[in-house]
Order: C-alpha cells, then structure tokens, then sequence
C-alpha cells in the first residue's frame, strides 16, 4: 500500500476527531443544507461497515500475542488497516448520523443516546489506532479494550435501531398487542385515568411495594390514604394542611422537596390536578369525572386536559399525491393542507360565474383527504351533493346560499364525520329537518339563519336535537327601532352655471325623501316629496329628510345649490394667504370645490382660503367685458374657534385694475355666541355693470385689537 | 524492514503533527460552513418552513381587525372603574402613577386630578361583563366576546404604538400582521387580495394611517395589504382604460407575461415572478371585485342589523359589511382602521359620536358572522393602540375633560376564532391606571393572534439581511387562558 497514503488516512483520522468533537459541541447550531441530507441518508446503509470491521478488529488483536502471528507481518499490516478503515468509516458514520438528526422526526432521549454512544465509539477506535502500537499496550489493555468496544457497540447499535425500528421491536411479536388509547372524557375515571397516570410518573418509581420510601405506598388508594412514615398525606378538602403538597411546594433544594431534586419534577398542571383533586371535599377515586358536579375545578380541569389532547386531530387516511394536489389547485379552487404534515386537506370554491359540477366530481381523486368543503354561494344542488357525499372524512360543510333544498341533505347523512354544518340563505324546511336531523349522528353545530324556518321552528328544532347547537341569526322582528341616516346628493358639487338637476337619494330602499326649500323644517305631512328629475335654474337652499316605515325619521339635511354664471379667466391675491389656509391661491373661488365642517374633513382642509391679519383682496381679470349684477360670498362660522363672517366685503369694478369704482359693499349678519359651525352664503344684488376687471375686498371681523380668521371656499358672480 | 517502516509512520514528530492539525483546522472551517448562526446565541431557527402551510391546525382560518385608531378611553366603554368618579378632581395618588413617563402634551401639567367617566355601566349577558351605556350593541354580544383589559404596549405616541401592535415594532420597515398571515398561510381565494385595508373617520379628533402599516416589509410584495377605497374605483387602477376589452387585456398580459419570463430568466429577480402573480390576480379581481363591494343586493334584515350607514360607502358600518363580504369570501387579513379616537379634550362629546359610529356595526359583524357559521373561523379584534390615562388633560369641568394617552393599560376585545367567548380577562387596579392582573403584552397579543391561525410565533421566521425576523421580535407568550 502507497505509504504517503496511509499517512494521509491517519492524520486524516485524527481530523476527523477534531471535526466531530467540534461539531458535536456546536451541534445545536447546525444546520444541513438540502444538497447534504442525502448524505445523512446514508448513514443506516454505512453503519454496518464499520461495525463488522470493528468487531474484525477487536477480535483478530486478541491474538496478537500468540506466537503463531508476533512475527506475521501480514497479520499486522492486516490489523493496522483493519483498524484504520474502520476507525475511519466509523467517522464517516457519526457525521452523516450527526447530519441525519438534524432532519425532522429525530428527537428524544433514545436519540441523545445513540448519538453519544456512537460518538463515543469513534472516539475509543480513533484511540485505539493511536494507542495500539505503543510498548505498554499489553495483554490486558487489549482485552479490556476488546469488550468495552464491544459493549458501546452493542448499547450504539441497540439505541439506534430502536430509533428506526421503534421500543421492543424483536420481542413485540410475542407480545400481546396492547392498545394505549387516549381515555373519552365520558369515561375517564377520575384516579385511574388521571390522578394514577401522574403519580405513575413522577412518584411512584420510589413508592412502590417493592421500594415503599418513607413507607409511602402511592400506587393504590388504600396506601395512598394510610400515608407514610410523615404521617397522612391530606384531609379530604383541605388544601393547607396537606403534607403531599408541603412537600411538593417547598424549594427545590430542601431534603424533602418531592420529587427529590435530580428527578424529574411535577409539571404546573399535574400540581393543579392534585390540587384540585385534594381540595374536593370528597376524594374521588373510581368516580367518573363525567360525574362530578359541573362546577368542580377538577372536573374541568380535566376536561382541559383530556380535550386539548384529543384537540389536534389525528387523521388516519393517507395523505393525497402532491401531484393530484397540484393539478387540482385551480384560481377558483383553491386546496390547502390543514397543517404541516397533515393528510387533511380543506377545500374552498369561488366565483359562481366560472362554477361547474366539474368542480366537486374532480376532487374524487382526494376525496379521503377532504375534510373540509366551502362552496358557499355557488349554484350547487341536490344532485351534487351526492359528490360531496364521498367526501368520507367531511368535518366542517359550507353550503350557505346554495341551491340545495332539505330533500338533497339525506345523502350528506352518510358523512359519518360531519361536525359543522352551514345551511344559512338556502330553501330547507321545518318537516325535512325535523326528521334528517336525528341521522346526522356527530353533528355539533348548524346554521339555519335566513332559510324557510320560523324562529319558532328553529326553537323547536333546538328543543328536539339537544346534543346539537342550531345557529339561527338575526331576525327583524322591529322591536329596533332604527334611526335612518339623512338624504345624500348625488351631484358632484353643488354650484351650477345655469340650470341643476338635484341628484338627491338615500341608500335604503323604499325610502321616501320630503323637503323643503322655504327654510322651513321638512315633516312628513306638509314638506314636498322629492322626485327625480327636478331642474332648478336659481340658488335654491333644499332641505330634506328621509321616512320609511319602521324606522325613525331622518335628522335634516341641507343642501345649498348655488349658480355661478360668471367666471373670471384669471385671478390674483394682493396678500399673502394665512400659511395653514392656502387651498388653491386665487382659483380657490370659483373652482366649484365647497368646503366642508370637521376638520378630519380633506375638505376642511384643502377647500378654504384664509386670512386673519390682513384684507382678501382678489382681481378678477376677464378677457371680454361681463355684465355683473350680483356677488355671493361662501364661507364658514365656528363661533366657539373664532372662525368668523368677513366683517365687510367691498366688491369695486371696471375696465381695468387703475379704473375701479366701488359697486357695493355686503355685511353679513355676525353669528350668536356658542353657535355650532355652519356655512353660509351671503350675496348683494346691484345695477348691473359692464366690467373687465373685478376687485373684491374681504375684511376680516376686527372686535377692539382681536381679529378674527376668515375661510372662504367659493364667490359668485351672476 | 516493513514493520520499521510502519512504526516510524507512527513516531508523530513536531512536522507530522502540525499537519494534521492542520487538517483538523480545516475541517473545523469546513464544518463551520454548516453552521451559519455558530456566533449566535440561542434562537430558534425554522428552515424548513413552507409558506402557506400552517405549523398545526388552526382553530381559526381569517382574521378581521376593527381597528380603533387614536385610542379609545377604556375608562368610558369597558373598564368600570367607579373609584375614579368618586375621587373625581382628587390628584392621582403618585404611588400609583409611579415613574410613567408622559407626553408632551401633559407632561409640564401642573396637576393630575383624576376624572371618572361620565358615562354608566351596566352589568350583561352570562359573563355579567361591564359595559357602558356608550355601547348598547356590543352589550348585547358580551357572551360572544372575550375582552381583555389588560393590554399594554411600549409606546406612548400613536405613530411608534400603531406601527409595534401592526408589526412588532415600533420603526416602520417591518411586515405587517396580516402580510405575515399572508406570508403563513397563503391565499384561500386566489381572486382577492389575501390583505385588504379599509379605512373610515369618526367626527373626533384623528390620527393619520399610512400605507406603511400595511407594508409587507421585507416580505415578498404579494403580501402587501390593498387599500379598498369608498366610490367607484374601490381598488385603484383595476378598471380597464377606456376601449379595452377583457380579450385584449388577455391577450396584453400574456404577451407580458412571456416578456417577463424573458427577463425573469436573464435576471433571476423574485420581483419579476411576484409581478406577472400580481397582473394575473389582477385580471381576476376585476370581476371579483364589483362583486364583492355591490352592497345593493343586501337583503332589508342585514341593513337592520348593521344599520343604515353600511350603505353609505366608506363608513365604518359599510366597512364591517365589506369585512364580513371580503372574509366570506376567503381573503385572510381584513384590516379595517376608524379614525376619530384621540380625544385629548372634549372627550365627553367627541366619543358619544365614535362609540356610535361603531358599536352598532362591530355587533352587527359579530353576529353575522356567527349566523353564516364563519364565527368558528374568524377571529375578529376589536381595539386601540393604547389606552388613555385616568386624569384629565387640561381643565376639568364639570360636564367636560379630556384622557392623554397611557400605555400601562387598554382594553381588546375578541370575539370567534377559538377564543373563549363571554369571558373577561385580566383586571387594571381601582384607579385604571396600572395592571392588577394577567398582563398581556403586544407580543404576547400577537403571538396569540399567530397561535389561532396554527402559526407558532417562534417559528413564523424570516431572514432578512442575516438576521430572523418575527412579527413578536424576540419575546411573546401566547395567552393560553384565553383560548376555548
């Protein structure tokens, strides 16, 4: 054998202890890239090599010291490399066993196990290649060795092939089948299902007939009411002054703290379930926990712990194909897995438009897997409803607003699994209910809201199906009394050049919209009632209110349609704007853009030009001469804000800028103290005048040194 | 000879020695290569994560988050506390204020006197659970409901408290809850947007929201919430331009299509594949859209239950209808926000407006919900980002005052989804200021919230920049108490 090769393999031996030692101790950090887990794989293929080579080994050294084979040379150079390959293979079998447990499914003590005694293994061959040569390896240092190695390997191959293999795999055979079952809620009983379980656990691995600590006997009720050497270990509904949980509650570091420190310690939960079960008045021992009162804490303590287990659901089918999965998955069908590594699929349908029986007669495939169907508001029927029927592992059904009737629900009663049944917005009745619904054995809940059942029906279904829960929904029974929301508009704004159609409307239909436009506040008796298709062609200041039968009344709503005629081509601001109430600059006023009250309003926000120090004064410029016989001025009031009317508005015309004469002037009325916020359109008519050029000064309300802010939204000129 | 040989391959000198040491060193670097995170501490890490698959079952399947912007006070809608109107105009005990620090609004008052609410409580369903006269809709509901009044959360500004409930931060450039819903479990109708936004404003005083709270982070862009908007175009730009028919459009994106493939294939970028996704859903949303938001064709007995704003698009009651439409319909995170609820001052008045703006619809969804048995599987929140403080801010009159913001305490409420119905859960002190029992802090909200929809939170990762993301950052424990 080439010399510089065997010296490569044992230095590499000896990195390879390096490698393992080192990623044994940063092991939880490891993470196998996807490339590298079949290399893991590979380690129950591989194990066996170096198994058999080890043994080879440890069993050809036993002669190195018999005359015949001293001075062999080929038995030595066998053993050197016997040891080596297999000190090497044996590395090469820990990582990939290392890379392997980093996969999903490898966990738990067996596994620890089998890891360091596999490590442990390499290690003592790697020494054993290193040691072997050296003159005080004598006799007895190879037989001690020879069967330590034997017995890691025994102990190695034991746990690792209970890890594949499962506990007892040899002897299982001859062992009768014996079924562990999570016990039914109903038929738990109280100590052997639950109290003896935990003492099993965590106690009776010393207080058992054969070891009885403290002459504690606690593996049945005799011994554990007698107590032990400390004395009794409680009184029957007296939590304080029992000795099992003095001991049980006292730091861990006291001598009789139980269980003793080193073992394994009570979990917060089975200390409540002791608890609970001393603190009742009557200790319980062969009584049902179905028989306990409601109210006693065990009982539902229980019941936490016997429901949350069974609370994941086990599925016994086997999982679907992938591919069939995929090719099922369409953009109107969507298949999801319930949970990570579950068979379970649940299935949504949508878009009635697209909807087909196809859609249920392809899912046959994985039909098994199915446990939950929604096919909510599609046109499915009767007769489809013998596909989902197959659907053999149904829990939870959706056919809510679906064209099924009752007649079509028999075939569902095969669904031995159904839980959850929504049946709202469809054509079933009272009769083919009343005499289905004892077949549907395991259904829990059903929602009949909106279908052709009475609220008296439903009760009376509810009445005959007690071990079920019918959902039943909100009925109008007009005990509400609502309050309508008032008239809307329609129009996109409400200033029109010559003539408006108001677009007003409500929501609800069947609603009647009166209104008024003296001021007056619209009733239902006197107030006209509004119909589309009304034109009106000057300002008109509607007031509405909406009425339907069985509701309240609207609260009133104004409306102010405004006409503008008049628009100046271009338009300047002599003074700066307040900084927060810019809006659009001089085209703020006659861009048809009201504002509006709230100041979470964008309208408020964005709508209104303001100023407080200085007069609005605004240009308007027009390119042809326009007749003007009236000016309206829009803005808002906040008394209590002192967002006030302008004090005065001075509106001056004529051919040019350096030509103006002073038309009239407006003052419009000041508003009461504390009056809520509104806006208001206030205008003065004059002569009419043929202008190129228009000047509108508005003046702030001024009060001694306060001046007021001034938010204007839009101007008229008619 | 050969036995020489082969001892002396034995006799390890200095030179023998340091190369296989050597050897040793490299395969440690080799090793090190299958350890990414060797100089970190601790952690979890979950590699083989599949998006769209859930960890275990879930109890529920979507969620709809009526989200309460500005911070409702809890003192006048859930958390009773009648010591604080006894003691009305008293200053607030400094032992129980303790160390809290304070905005900038009240923290150079000169006085803290307490206030108690204005409003009464009354005791309902089962559960006998305080409710205030504010709320006679959700009274009705309490047995369905599991209100949790002890929330607290790490910040005291709307912005930074907002972003940590929505994202598990307080910056903004992480995911929001409902893009890592989406990111978790996947779509259930691929025609919706599986996160959809929908914002409504009460009268009072308003807080912004921004897109960012509705950001999918470093997520993939699939995840993003979609704004759903009042109006004809509820989802911008998803009509065809004018003179497009739905052939042509067919025909234009699956030229588009390959194009992007092309490029896909040159560049290997996920945005291109996440955009040719996002074109197709697109096309399929412009029919399930109009459909979704038709509320014309609600029957009479829906209106009554939410009442007649939920006609009115772009209330909060036309919202909880459109939630509950969205949701039935598969979409998984249904975000609503309602502005309005920063009552700083004027409290009295401003939150008669809010609780009546939202009361009756929250109910109504609740109910609805239950009626069509989607309540099992849909979890539904009702809350703020934090709560407000039991002083007064600024003057104290007789029939008016106002509550700055406090993190120490707020009340939730959820409803459906697994969640214990008709309980109340955790107790703030007399004065409503500090957490007298069974605290519940954002993360472990939120891990809750996670735990439902069968994510476990610490396993819901992604790595982003060399670190592991989580919407519960590094703490969070799920509130088993309050699970059914």
């Amino acid at each position: 054998m080439n010399r510089k090769l065997t010296v490569f393999a044992s230095q590499l031996l000896a990195a390879l202890v390096i490698f393992i030692a080192f990623l044994l101790i940063f092991e939880n950090k490891l993470v196998v890239p996807l490339w590298l887990q079949p290399a893991g794989r590979m380690h129950p293929l591989l194990l066996h090599f170096p198994i058999v080579l080890l043994l080879v080994a440890v069993v050809l050294d036993l002669f190195r010291f018999s005359r015949s084979t001293a001075n062999n040379a080929f038995y030595h150079s066998l053993q050197f490399y016997l040891f080596l390959s297999a000190a090497l293979l044996c590395g090469v079998t820990v990582i990939m066993g290392l890379l392997l447990s980093r996969e999903e499914g490898y966990e738990g003590e067996m596994l620890q196990w089998h890891k360091w005694t596999g490590a442990l293994l390499f290690f003592i061959a790697a020494a054993l290649f290193f040691i072997r040569n050296k003159a005080w390896y004598k006799r007895p240092f190879v037989i001690s060795s020879g069967i330590v190695v034997v017995i890691v390997l025994i102990l190695t191959g034991h746990y690792g092939a209970t890890l594949t293999h499962g506990d007892n795999f040899v002897w299982q055979p001859l062992e009768a089948y014996k079924k562990t079952k999570q016990v039914p809620f109903d038929e738990a009983v109280v100590f052997a299902d639950v109290i003896r379980p935990v003492l099993e656990r965590k106690c009776t691995g010393c207080h058992n007939p054969d070891k009885l600590k403290g002459e504690l006997l606690l593996t049945d009720s005799a011994g554990i009411m007698k107590g032990g050497k400390s004395g009794e270990l409680f009184v029957s509904g007296s939590i304080e002054t029992s000795l099992l949980l003095e001991r049980i509650h006292m730091p861990l570091e006291e001598e009789k703290h139980m269980p003793p420190k080193g073992k394994i310690q009570l979990t917060d939960f089975e200390i409540e379930l002791l608890t609970a079960w001393i603190g009742s008045q009557k200790t319980y021992f062969s009584e049902k926990v179905a028989d306990l009162p409601e109210t006693d804490t065990l009982r539902q303590l229980i019941a936490a712990l016997l429901t949350t287990e069974a609370d994941e659901e086990r599925f016994d089918f086997p999982a679907a194909s992938e591919k069939d999965i995929a090719s099922l998955n369409t953009d109107y069908r969507t298949i999801l897995s319930v949970a990570k590594g579950s068979p379970a699929l649940s299935v949504n349908i949508y878009n009635r438009e697209v909807y087909s029986s196809r859609q249920l007669e392809e899912l046959n495939k994985i039909r098994r897997n199915i446990v939950a169907l929604n096919v909510n508001k599609l046109p499915v029927t009767d007769d489809q409803l013998k596909t989902i029927r197959q659907f053999e592992n149904l829990r939870d059904l959706n056919l809510n607003f679906t064209d099924i009737s009752a007649t079509g629900l028999q075939s569902l009663t095969a669904l031995s699994h159904l839980r959850n049944l929504s049946l709202s917005g469809t054509k079933v009745g009272y009769a083919e209910l009343e005499k289905l619904l004892p077949q549907f054995g395991s259904l829990q809940t059903l929602s009949v809201w909106s279908t052709l059942l009475t609220v008296k029906e439903m009760e009376d279904l509810q009445q005959k199906n007690q071990q079920l829960k019918i959902i039943t929904g909100f009925v109008d029974d007009g005990a509400d009394l609502l309050k309508l929301n008032p008239p809307q508009v329609r129009n996109k704004t409400l200033v029109f050049e010559e003539t408006i159609s108001p677009g007003l409307f409500h929501p609800v239909k069947g609603v009647e919209i009166r209104y008024t436009t003296d001021g007056s506040e619209p009733d239902s008796l006197n107030a006209e009632l509004f119909e589309e298709g009304t034109v009106v062609n000057s300002n008109t200041f509607i007031k509405a209110r909406a009425y339907k039968e069985g509701w309240i009344s609207s609260d009133v709503v104004s409306f102010d349609f405004m006409k503008n005629t008049i628009r100046p081509d271009s338009a300047v601001l002599l003074n700066k704007l307040n900084h927060v109430h810019l809006a659009e600059g001089a085209n703020t006023f006659f861009d048809t853009k009201l504002g509006a009250i709230g100041a979470n309003n964008p309208a408020w926000a964005n709508y209104f030009a303001g100023v407080r120090g200085v007069d609005m004064e605004l240009v308007c410029f027009f390119n042809n001469p326009v007749t003007v016989q009236s000016y309206g001025i829009h803005y808002m009031v906040e008394e209590t804000t002192g967002i006030y009317p302008p004090g005065v508005v001075e509106v001056w015309g004529g051919e040019s800028q350096d030509k103006l004469k002073l038309i009239a002037t407006l003052s419009p009325p000041l508003p009461e103290k504390g009056q809520l916020p509104f806006l208001k359109l206030s205008e003065t008519s004059f002569k009419p005048t043929r202008v190129s050029c228009l000047k509108i000064i508005a003046k702030p309300y001024q009060l001694k040194e306060r001046r007021f802010l001034l938010l204007i939204d839009e101007m008229f000129l008619n | 000879m050969e036995k020489e040989m082969l001892e002396h391959g034995f006799s390890w000198n200095r030179r023998r020695f340091l190369s296989a040491m050597s050897l040793g060193v490299g395969s440690v670097a080799l090793g090190s290569l299958l350890m990414p995170d060797l100089f970190k501490n601790g952690g979890v890490t979950d590699e083989n994560f599949v998006p769209g698959v859930p960890h275990f079952a879930p109890r529920a399947k979507r969620v709809i988050y009526l989200f309460q912007n500005g911070a409702p006070s809890q003192q006048e809608l859930f958390d009773y506390k009648p010591k604080l109107r006894e003691m009305t105009g008293e200053e607030i005990p400094s032992s129980v204020r303790g160390n809290q620090r304070l905005t900038g609004m009240t923290a150079y008052q000169a006085s803290f006197p307490l206030v108690g609410s204005f409003v009464d409580f009354k005791q309902y369903g089962q559960s006998q659970a305080w409710i205030s006269d504010l709320m006679p809709y959700t009274a009705k509901i309490v047995d369905e409901l599991c209100i949790i009044k002890s929330m607290y959360t790490e910040a005291i500004n709307h912005d930074p408290a907002l972003t940590f409930l929505q994202t598990g931060a307080q910056v903004g450039n992480r995911p929001s809850m409902g893009a890592w819903l989406s990111y978790g479990l996947g779509n259930e109708n691929k025609n919706l947007p599986n996160f959809t936004v929908l914002l409504s404003r009460g009268i009072g005083n308003g807080q912004g929201v921004y897109s960012k709270l509705w950001s999918n982070g470093f997520l993939d862009s699939v995840h993003q919430g979609v704004q759903f908007s009042k109006g004809e175009d509820p989802v911008l730009y998803l009509r065809d331009p004018e003179g497009m028919s739905r052939k042509d459009r067919r025909e234009m994106l699956d030229k588009l299509a390959e194009l992007n493939d092309l490029s896909y294939k040159e560049m290997g970028d996920p945005e291109i594949a996440a955009k040719v996704q996002q074109y197709e859903m697109a096309y399929r949303m412009q029919t399930a859209v109009p459909d979704v938001m038709d509320l014309s064709r609600e029957p009479d007995d829906i209106v009554k239950l939410y009442g007649p704003d939920c006609l009115v698009p772009g209330t909060y009651a036309a919202n909880c209808l459109l939630a509950r439409k969205l949701s039935e319909n598969g979409v998984r995170f249904v975000q609503l926000y309602h502005q309005g609820w920063d009552q700083h001052g004027n409290l009295p008045f401003e939150i008669q407006k809010q609780a009546k703006d939202v009361d009756q619809a929250s109910a109504a969804l609740v109910m609805d919900l239950k009626q069509r048995g989607l309540l099992d599987e849909t979890l539904v929140i009702w809350g703020g980002e934090f709560g407000r403080t039991s002083y007064t801010q600024g003057r104290l009159t007789k029939d008016n005052y106002g509550r700055d913001h406090h993190p120490r305490c707020f009340t939730v409420w959820m409803a459906g989804g697994g969640i214990k119905p008709g309980i109340v859960y955790g107790e703030t002190d007399e004065f409503g200021y500090n957490i007298a029992s069974n605290p519940v802090h954002v993360h472990d909200f939120q891990a809750t919230v996670l735990q439902q929809l069968g994510l476990d939170h610490e396993k819901l990762i992604y790595k982003h920049l060399g670190r592991r993301y989580r919407l519960t950052d590094v703490s969070g424990t799920v509130v088993k108490d309050i699970i059914a």
